[in-house]
């Protein structure tokens, strides 16, 4: 997004208010293979989720801190966006997924054996998060569980 | 977002992540961040741009070389305006008559299907569950909700409060214009179809009035879903 001196007041101090963790310091887990043998997911917090799955649903008080799984081989026809926020512009994402979600972009780069393989699963959050405490003890350890459990060695997380 | 690299690195999981807000991602100081600037709903940059989206991820692939964080670098390209218009931003161009917001639908039908053809099935259309062919009678209860009347549908699903089930349907009518209108206008800008959407269709006179019964409301919730609507 432009940075926050280049945003109207009102929307800057919305961002400037957003409660966010600020820890000291950083988890490191480094790559301990080349990229060309790594196993790649993506990870979203757009809202996103199969047609026939149960959209995300608006909470004035913390959000909705659920997550939904989507095979990495389905079709973009196969995915919605039930995002919350109307803060961003829709229309991109209705233009082409892979604004979003890079599912083509991850498959010709392994396509092209700059990256190993693709995960089984990719999962998608809902972002905009005033509490974030359930997805910090639970649904986001939940998720790091499943993506152990399918080899994942790299995530790429996308905001929206 | 970036609190979900964190969670899954202390997992023992590598994570590259891309951040829209540089100053949040300053504070989670997750272990790999590229900051986008672009504006929201553009993480990867443009839409069908798969070059640009391709820079972008390579950015972020590079992080992985650092040996350590935490890593907050910025995509090395210029600042894309912001696009999006809300429709407090635009003034409803006058029409004759008032059109009804389901003709409106019937009308822009042939757009919309020529979209999902020339996108292999993709549509953003599909949240409310309720098959195009009775979006008429949606369209009535929306109509008589926004009258202040006690309105309901049957489909409604049952863990699903009729104002959030109000925003899937009020998705799904937006996503239909919007399709049509990208469909009717290849080239269009994304101000330009922002500006028609709610300056000249009568669906979005539908949502403003929606927006304008839930706001007048005392509940919380309600005003929190009309904000969702149109504001």
């Amino acid at each position: 997004m432009p940075r926050l001196e280049t945003l109207s007041e009102i929307n800057r101090q919305s961002m400037r208010a957003f409660p966010c963790l600020e820890p000291d310091t950083t988890p490191w887990s480094p790559l301990h293979k080349p990229l060309s043998q790594a196993k790649i997911s993506l990870v979203t917090s757009a809202g996103l989720h199969l047609r026939d799955d149960q959209p995300f649903i608006g909470d004035p008080k913390g959000g909705d801190t659920s997550y939904r799984v989507i095979p990495s081989s389905a079709k973009p026809a196969d995915i919605l966006q039930s995002h919350v926020s109307i803060g961003f512009d829709h229309t991109a994402i209705m233009r082409d997924l892979n604004v979003t979600l890079p599912m083509d972009r991850v498959r010709e780069l392994v396509e092209t054996r700059i990256i190993g393989s693709l995960a089984a699963n990719y999962y998608s959050f809902m972002g905009a998060l005033r509490n974030p405490k359930p997805l910090l003890e639970g649904t986001g350890p939940e998720v790091a569980s499943r993506l152990k459990d399918e080899a994942v060695d790299l995530v790429f997380i996308t905001p929206t | 977002m970036c609190v979900l690299a964190r969670v899954f690195e202390e997992a023992g999981i590598t994570t590259i992540s891309l951040a829209m807000v540089r100053e949040h991602a300053e504070k989670v100081k997750a272990p790999r961040v590229l900051f986008v600037p672009f504006p929201f709903g553009y993480a990867l940059g443009k839409p069908n741009d798969a070059q640009l989206q391709h820079r972008v991820i390579g950015a972020a692939l590079d992080l992985l070389q650092r040996e350590q964080g935490p890593v907050l670098e910025d995509f090395p390209e210029e600042e894309v305006p912001e696009a999006l218009v809300q429709a407090s931003a635009v003034t409803r161009v006058a029409a004759e008559a008032v059109r009804d917001p389901a003709d409106e639908v019937t009308t822009l039908r042939a757009f919309y299907e020529r979209w999902v053809e020339d996108h292999g099935g993709r549509t953003a259309v599909g949240l409310c569950g309720i098959p195009q062919r009775r979006w008429r009678g949606v369209i009535r209860f929306l109509e008589s909700y926004s009258r202040g009347e006690d309105a309901d549908m049957n489909e409604r699903p049952a863990g699903v409060p009729v104002p959030q089930f109000i925003r899937y349907c009020v998705d799904d009518l937006k996503a239909f214009h919007y399709e049509a209108r990208m469909a009717q206008r290849p080239n269009v800008s994304e101000p330009e179809l922002h500006r028609w959407f709610w300056g000249e269709t009568a669906v979005a006179q539908l949502i403003r009035a929606l927006a304008q019964r839930m706001n007048a409301s005392d509940d919380p919730a309600l005003k929190y879903v009309a904000n969702g609507l149109a504001r």
